[in-house]
């Protein structure tokens, strides 16, 4: 007998040892692996008990490119909220600029119509104009039309003639008013010759007009002579601003109750969709300050315009006119399309090159790590040999080589447990060895003993004396073949020879072997009962092994029932299983019983061998089937076998039977597959056994 | 001439008034008609030497002057007088030639049928290869339609040859610089607008005018009419100060005007009163709870009739009577006027025929082409032919409040310091044959002779 232990087994029976996968390929059927192709084998996921797991390396590239993507999206979000702020700022910059022209522009013309209204007011017709209606009987109606004539000269718009009593005397835009009164003009306490120009609304024939104005006095002993001229502000004010490209200014001639569409103007006339700026004016209307509005005029959100809304007064602070300075965002548009493309495309970039970047920066630091997971898993297929060769002096490092410490001081312990249980398992078969050939050796020496008194006897009692002591030597040899035979049986278990069995048919060849048992003299009689499933799939099993598992059984039974009783046999399947039960109705066993029961040379018999529940075990645990026990005293026991219908890994255990029961003459036992896990109670009173794998300890012929 | 004439075709039609009137003062100086006014206005042979007529009025004989030839050179003869006028003509008149004259039978008896071929555009004309030729003083020597019309003396003229050989006639100048044209010698003739009287006044030129021959009044559409009645009328009657219209607009040159004939036409004109009164027609106007926009237009070619009606607007609206103003569509077509402003032309010196063609004038215009208008027009044809039905048919007319006369205006001439005997009638017109320059003055003047 010789212990040998197989740690690469797993690795040839289909599952690589490259990083992280052979951690997940131990749960076997549980798992699943799943690869994305385009990156190889770094972007997997795993069905892992019905969740998809995607390994280390590819969560560490994706946290990788997730960072990248984020930086570069906020990169793309500062740089555009950067932009459009500065934008924003610069937009400000050129329509205060812009209002600030307006203004100069405004005073210099207002200038220009003080200059051109005091022109008029200092020609000869003017002044002769004044001297005359300073008579008392001037007349006044022969000079309506002088307006006419004044006005062209100095290329004013409006010109209005008004008499010291302010009757009007002339009109240049509305002569048919004559001799109403422009009362404001003669309002007392206003210096007019010293007053600027200033908005005005201009009443006209068809309609009415904004002016700016100016007021000339022409003094005439203490008569008076108002010249108040003006030029019309609209859409040719705005010809005089130089814009910069993609500014515009427009002008709302406040002279309507309610907003007009048809008052603003640009300078290419009134504006289409003069509506979509309503909110504005009204705006500007209402608060008589200054406002700003963005109006995107289609679809497009280059069409947005920004508009700088300015209120513009009269004389007696009533507004008169809005000054909007419109700003294209086409630019800020078309920058920030490019800004934001610009992003998408680098974070493309960004995420491809990342992506690549973060698989080899991932494959580098997990690398280590997968390693680990190698060895972790080479240690629990068993080969507590391995070593992880990690060179780094990080963490991992740190890891690593405590792991291969650990591995190093497992081993030590196996090692020694192993000649531990050697020792132990040796003793116990001394033992038994011992308590199994004392019993037959006592007889012998007696009758050996009883021959050599024999000697003094007389040839016919001598005679007598050496039948039976042969008889009885006889006997006890034959005791003594007999346990060597059952060693030898329980030392020779063969690898299953796997076919296609009919369970139930095994079931009634075990029950026939013992036919003669049942109704045996000098005992009471043992009736069996079959209750068989005839649905039964057949399964993939050794027969010779079944029947001898079952056989075992049915004996364990009968001995279990020295005072008669019932063997009852029943079969089922159950979802890809088939079971079958034993019950007796024997005496039962005790809790501690159950719990060693399938212990090799235990038993409860006075002259079992111990090894007939554990062959059971063994031939069970080698069709990949559960064996379990439930009894308590004096209500009988009841074995329950569930065998797979097809074994899973039925060629692999054969493959490994077949080579561990070899040329060589090694038990089958060993190595890895070899291991038999010690049988724990899962529940009393009932006993299950999971006979996954089998024991390290092997025992030779 | 601010005008800019069409055709010197005396078929020539769709004139406006203005143009129309215009029209044919230039026709009268190359075609003339049977019958012409004298000084004092009465009926004087023209190309009808005599005349007769039955005791109903509706058989007329004119004698053809003899010896009088058109411009081409063909004889007058009574068959081609009697072609003429049956071109003239509407189809309610029979024309037929005899060996000495024409016969019109009417189908109605009318007195003024003299005065009416001595004022109606009834020229006697001739065609030949598409060319017309009259028998007037002057022939056509030049004529670009809308620009320029050059006449020269006829030298058959049965008359006499004028004394001027060659007139230019300018068409479509801005008064402002007929004025200036005037000034600077460019021109012997120009018209005066009222506007312009003051600064033509202070040139050295010399300002004529005419008797108030035109009359303007507002006349409300049959639209105007279906909104506002003769009280609404007359409020705005009494809210127009006219005579600030004639004092400042017209310079004087005018008379307010309360009737549709001048005073010296008709002689009662004084009973029409003219003076504003705005409290009145503030107090008719409160009658009336809501006054909508009252549509005005004129004649956009008038350059008197926009300040006009804007003088009227501005004191309308201070009656509470809210007028738009504008100029009449050029086209014909629909036109969504409350009411019009019109200038009109008395053409002959008769109270009678000037009422009648003015009434009629009225009625069509009230009547839009119904014939129950044409019933009207016939029926005031013959019931004006005393003072006194006269005032009750004008005063009939006006309190109708389908008319509100506003002012009367004359024809106004600057005339060049060379232009002797400028002695137009008192109705207006030109009468260029009896003109003739000074030559010391303006030897090389356009117009000169």
């Amino acid at each position: 007998m010789r212990l040998r232990t197989r740690p690469r087994r797993a690795a040839g029976r289909g599952i690589h040892d490259e990083g992280f996968n052979e951690t997940f390929a131990k749960p076997g059927r549980n798992s699943q692996r799943h690869s994305n192709g385009a990156l190889g084998p770094a972007i997997e996921t795993y069905l892992w008990k019905g969740t998809f797991v995607l390994s280390f390396r590819f969560k560490l590239a994706l946290v990788f490119t997730a960072t990248l993507v984020m930086a570069v999206t906020l990169v793309t979000w500062g740089v555009t909220s950067n932009t459009r702020a500065k934008f924003e700022l610069l937009d400000q910059s050129r329509s205060n600029a812009l209002i600030d022209q307006f203004r100069k522009e405004f005073a210099q013309r207002g200038d220009e119509v003080v200059n051109r209204v005091s022109g008029i007011a200092e020609t000869n017709e003017t002044t002769k104009m004044a001297i005359d209606l300073s008579r008392p009987q001037g007349d006044a109606s022969k000079y309506v039309y002088d307006a006419d004539g004044l006005a062209p000269q100095q290329k004013l718009d409006f010109l209005d003639l008004v008499g010291d009593d302010g009757s009007l005397i002339s009109s240049f835009e509305y002569k048919a008013r004559f001799g109403y009164k422009t009362d404001w003009v003669t309002a007392p306490g206003v210096d007019w010759n010293n007053e600027g120009a200033f908005l005005q609304r201009i009443e006209l024939p068809d309609g009415v007009a904004l002016s700016l104005t100016a007021v000339h006095v022409v003094t005439v002993g203490d008569k008076k002579l108002y010249v108040i001229g003006g030029v019309q502000l609209g859409k040719g004010f705005l010809t005089t601003l130089v814009l910069p490209t993609g500014m515009r200014a427009l002008f709302y001639k406040n002279l309507q109750p309610v907003f007009d569409p048809g008052s603003l103007a640009d300078v290419n006339g009134p504006l289409p969709l003069a509506d979509r700026l309503s909110s504005l004016i009204e705006q500007v209307r209402k608060t008589g300050a200054a406002a700003e509005e963005t109006i995107q005029w289609n679809a497009d959100p280059a069409s947005a315009e920004n508009f700088h809304a300015d209120p513009l007064f009269g004389r007696e602070k009533q507004l008169l006119g809005v000054l909007l300075v419109g700003s294209s965002r086409k630019e800020l548009v078309s920058l920030l399309d490019f800004i934001r493309t610009l992003g998408v495309l680098v974070g493309g970039a960004g995420i491809l090159l990342g992506g690549l970047i973060g698989l080899w920066v991932s494959a580098r630091v997990s690398r280590p790590i997968a390693r680990l997971a190698t060895g972790a898993r080479q240690v629990a297929a068993g080969d507590w040999g391995v070593r992880v060769d990690v060179r780094s002096r990080d963490e991992v490092g740190r890891l690593a080589r405590d792991f291969n410490e650990m591995t190093r001081q497992l081993a030590e312990q196996r090692d020694r447990l192993v000649q531990a249980e050697r020792v132990a398992a040796w003793r116990e078969i001394a033992r038994r060895l011992a308590h199994e050939l004392k019993n037959p050796l006592f007889p012998l020496q007696l009758t050996l003993e009883n021959l050599q008194r024999a000697r003094t006897q007389t040839p016919e009692q001598f005679d007598e004396i050496f039948e039976e002591s042969t008889a009885t030597l006889r006997a006890e040899l034959n005791n003594l073949k007999t346990i060597v035979a059952r060693f030898s049986d329980f030392s020779k278990m063969p690898a299953p020879q796997l076919q296609s069995v009919n369970l139930n048919e095994a079931v009634r060849s075990s029950v026939r072997l013992y036919d003669a048992q049942f109704n045996l003299a000098g005992r009471p009689p043992i009736s069996p009962e079959l209750y068989l499933d005839e649905s039964l799939p057949l399964i993939q099993a050794d027969p010779d092994l079944l029947h001898r598992a079952l056989g075992n059984l049915v004996l364990n039974s009968l001995d279990a029932m020295p005072s008669g009783g019932t063997l009852t046999i029943r079969t089922a399947k159950n979802n890809g299983t088939v079971a079958v039960e034993i019950s007796d109705t024997g005496a039962g066993l005790t809790p501690e019983e159950c719990e060693r029961l399938f212990t090799p040379y235990y038993t409860t018999k006075r002259h079992g061998t111990g090894l007939g529940l554990a062959i059971v075990q063994s031939v069970v645990s080698d069709h990949h089937g559960k064996i379990s026990v439930e009894s308590a005293p004096g209500a009988g026991a009841t074995f329950r076998i569930e065998l797979p219908v097809r074994p899973p890994e039925a060629e692999a255990i054969h493959e490994i039977t077949h080579e561990s029961s070899g040329e060589n003459g090694e038990s089958g036992y060993t190595g890895v597959e070899a291991k038999k896990e010690e049988t724990k109670p899962v529940a009393a009173p009932r006993r299950e056994l999971a006979s996954v794998t089998k024991s390290t300890l092997g025992l030779g012929n | 001439m601010r005008e800019r004439v069409n055709s010197m075709d005396p078929r020539s039609t769709g004139l406006s008034e203005a143009d129309g009137y215009a029209n044919e003062r230039l026709l009268e100086l190359v075609f003339e008609r049977l019958v012409r006014l004298d000084d004092t206005g009465k009926p004087a042979p023209g190309l009808a030497t005599s005349w007769e007529h039955d005791a109903s009025q509706t058989h007329w004989q004119f004698q053809i002057r003899p010896g009088v030839k058109f411009h081409d050179g063909t004889s007058l003869t009574p068959a081609l007088v009697a072609a003429a006028m049956k071109e003239d003509m509407s189809g309610t008149w029979q024309v037929s030639a005899s060996d000495r004259g024409i016969a019109i039978e009417l189908p109605y008896p009318q007195p003024g049928l003299l005065v009416d071929l001595a004022t109606r555009d009834l020229f006697i004309f001739h065609r030949a290869q598409d060319t017309v030729f009259g028998t007037g003083p002057f022939r056509i020597a030049e004529w670009q339609a809308q620009k320029r019309l050059v006449l020269v003396a006829s030298e058959d003229y049965w008359a006499g040859r004028p004394f001027i050989d060659r007139l230019e006639i300018s068409l479509g100048v801005a008064p402002q610089q007929q004025l200036v044209d005037l000034e600077l010698g460019r021109a012997e003739v120009v018209e005066v607008l009222p506007n312009l009287t003051r600064r033509a006044s202070q040139s050295a030129v010399r300002v004529e005018a005419s008797a108030p021959v035109e009359l303007y009044s507002l006349m409300v559409t049959p639209r105007g009419a279906k909104s506002y009645d003769s009280q609404f009328s007359k409020a705005l009657s009494l809210a127009i100060d006219r005579a600030a219209i004639v004092n400042v607009l017209l310079q004087r040159q005018g008379e307010p005007a309360g009737s549709l004939l001048p005073q010296w036409l008709s002689g009662y004109a004084f009973l029409f009163p003219t003076a504003p009164n705005l409290e009145q027609a503030k107090k008719i106007r409160t009658l009336f709870s809501s006054s909508p926009l009252l549509a005005l237009d004129y004649d956009g070619s008038d350059p008197m009739a926009a300040t006009l009606a804007q003088r009227i607007a501005v004191d309308a609206r201070q009656a509470g009577i809210v007028m738009s103003v504008s100029a009449a569509p050029a086209t014909d077509g629909p036109n969504h006027a409350d009411v019009h402003l019109v200038g009109r032309h008395f053409t002959a010196p008769d109270a009678d025929q000037a009422l009648q063609a003015f009434l009629v004038d009225v009625v069509t215009e009230q009547a839009a082409g119904d014939h129950a208008g044409e019933a009207r027009t016939q029926g005031a044809m013959i019931a004006l032919d005393t003072p006194e039905r006269r005032y009750a048919a004008e005063r009939d007319a006006i309190d109708g409040g389908r008319i509100i006369p506003i002012v009367f205006v004359p024809e106004i001439y600057a005339l060049g310091p060379s232009v002797r005997d400028w002695m137009p009638p008192r109705w207006g017109g030109w009468r260029l044959e009896d003109v003739w320059l000074d030559a010391a003055p303006h030897a090389a003047a356009t117009g000169g002779g």
